[in-house]
């Protein structure tokens, strides 16, 4: 996989956990809000772990 | 895309070495830290030992860092915050999960998880189950009791994260379970060695129906080190008509290690995940080179509501020479764990691991799967008896079974054993993990 895709992805990444973030502030008071968007954090932390803590890495390589 | 990735992670899996290492002494960094900041136990123990997150440069630091023991565990549970102790690094009431360990080897351990840990121990199976082979199409069935040990729970999960069908063979007996795989035409399951063996042997048994027959194309072991022991494996591959895949993880550490399909004679450490150290038994030293056994000391480097850093695991294990052919590039354990530092034990002697027993009987023709061994003293000296059962079929060749059973066990193992031949299916028969080895010797006095 190239960088670039690497980076559009990681991009995406941080866009949904701002999105989730901002979702859990809006819900805090919704339980059905609020509660799954623990579960999406969880989920979203996974793809953090298999691609945002790699992009550095992977950068390191191109520079 | 591929129609068919080879690896669950492209790019974490086949990361060159020097980055695997750069990644986790990065994530090793953070996780001390969390474990410092919000873990009144670990805060203490690293105080002691005068370490502090900014001295964690490089993995000669890391080195520096005290071990944690399952008794420190131990002792910390039961107090607040309650039940878990002060090693918890989140509000009770994040902790969405409870589990304990098995017991195997004293007072269970608590083990507190958030739904983050949760979805990580989840992520970690889904590297173990897509290296296996598990795709969407299979249809898996979990002969497991769905109780408070972790076992295959996160199997389960990871199954469905995958895509798979997945069958909850929770509360039905073996007979049930086997008329289930039959009816749904499984592909796949997982269970321990000596549960998915003794299966087989109720099939042939007392249903008369060949499990080699069934639709079980692929079985993932754990729990036990059978799947890694040669012998053990070929009964089960035998037995099953399937690929059969090792995986050791713990409670307390999570699924830190697994077989791919090509079974390359050990097992893959997800390196992304977890940090594992080998240290010498005797002096401590961290091992880097193959082929010299240690005990392993590992750190979990993305669990959080009780972190596991630099934990003494006990599991003895060893560093392969060569990397995997499948490509990836993390560091395989060669043959898997071979056993507990604390069960290694020496008798009359020389040191003995009881999975080079388990080796020498299932590869000895005409002997049942299911053993024991009594190590005790007669006066000073130690004896070793084995009881094993001869198979229906082989019992015209009784003491030709016995001798080559112990001229093998002469041979692998360099110790004499009393072996005593029992009935078919007299011997005791495990649902989970087997307790097969008895240590009944006199300890002798501590001065």
């Amino acid at each position: 996989m190239a960088p670039s895709d690497l980076n559009e992805i990681n991009t995406k990444i941080r866009l949904m956990k701002r999105s989730a973030d901002e979702l859990s502030q809006l819900g805090k008071d919704f339980p059905a809000i609020n509660r799954n968007v623990v579960r999406i954090l969880a989920s979203i932390k996974m793809l953090e772990i298999n691609i945002s803590d790699l992009v550095e890495l992977i950068h390191e390589n191109q520079t | 895309m591929n129609a068919d990735p080879k690896f669950w992670n492209p790019v974490l899996e086949t990361l060159p070495r020097e980055k695997i290492r750069k990644l986790q002494l990065k994530k090793f960094k953070k996780i001390f830290q969390w474990a410092y900041e919000h873990s009144k136990f670990h805060r203490k123990l690293y105080n002691a030992a005068g370490i502090k997150p900014q001295d964690i440069r490089s993995f000669e630091d890391v080195r520096r860092v005290p071990t944690v023991e399952k008794s420190m565990m131990r002792d910390i549970q039961g107090k607040e915050p309650y039940p878990y102790g002060d090693a918890l690094c989140v509000p009770l009431e994040e902790v969405t999960i409870f589990r304990q360990t098995s017991g195997t080897t004293g007072q269970p351990v608590y083990q507190p998880d958030t739904w983050q840990d949760w979805e990580w121990w989840t992520e970690c199976w889904s590297y173990i189950l897509w290296a296996q082979g598990y795709r969407p199409s299979d249809r898996v069935f979990i002969p497991f009791g769905y109780n408070i040990f972790v076992a295959f729970w996160a199997g389960h999960y990871a199954a469905e994260k995958i895509g798979c069908e997945v069958i909850p063979g929770g509360v039905l007996d073996t007979k049930a379970r086997i008329l289930k795989i039959q009816e749904l035409q499984a592909t796949a399951m997982m269970g321990t060695p000596t549960y998915i063996l003794g299966m087989a042997e109720t099939a042939r048994m007392k249903m008369d129906i060949d499990p080699s027959k069934l639709s079980i194309n692929k079985i993932t072991c754990a729990g036990e080190c059978g799947a890694s022991i040669p012998s053990t494996k070929k009964r089960l591959e035998d037995a099953w008509g399937a690929k059969v895949y090792d995986h050791a993880g713990a409670t307390e550490i999570g699924a830190w290690s697994f077989e791919c399909m090509e079974q390359p004679g050990g097992l893959h450490v997800n390196e992304g995940f977890f940090l594992v150290e080998i240290a010498d038994m005797e002096t401590g030293e961290i091992i880097e080179e193959p082929g010299r056994r240690g005990k392993m000391i590992i750190s979990a480097l993305d669990r959080q509501a009780q972190p596991c850093v630099r934990f003494d695991a006990k599991d003895v294990i060893e560093w392969a020479a060569e990397p995997c052919l499948c490509g990836r590039t993390s560091r395989l354990i060669k043959g898997g764990v071979v056993g507990r530092a604390d069960d290694i034990t020496k008798v009359k002697g020389v040191l003995l691991a009881p999975s080079a027993i388990e080796e020498v009987v299932r590869g000895v023709e005409g002997l049942g799967d299911e053993y024991e061994v009594i190590v005790d003293n007669v006066g000073d000296v130690d004896r070793i008896k084995l009881r094993v059962e001869v198979l229906p079929d082989a019992q015209d060749q009784c003491q030709l079974v016995e001798e080559e059973l112990a001229d093998q066990l002469r041979l692998k193992t360099n110790l004499r054993y009393d072996i005593e031949i029992c009935g078919c299916e007299t011997l005791p028969r495990y649902e989970v993990k087997a307790k097969r080895f008895k240590d009944l010797r006199r300890k002798p006095k501590e001065d």
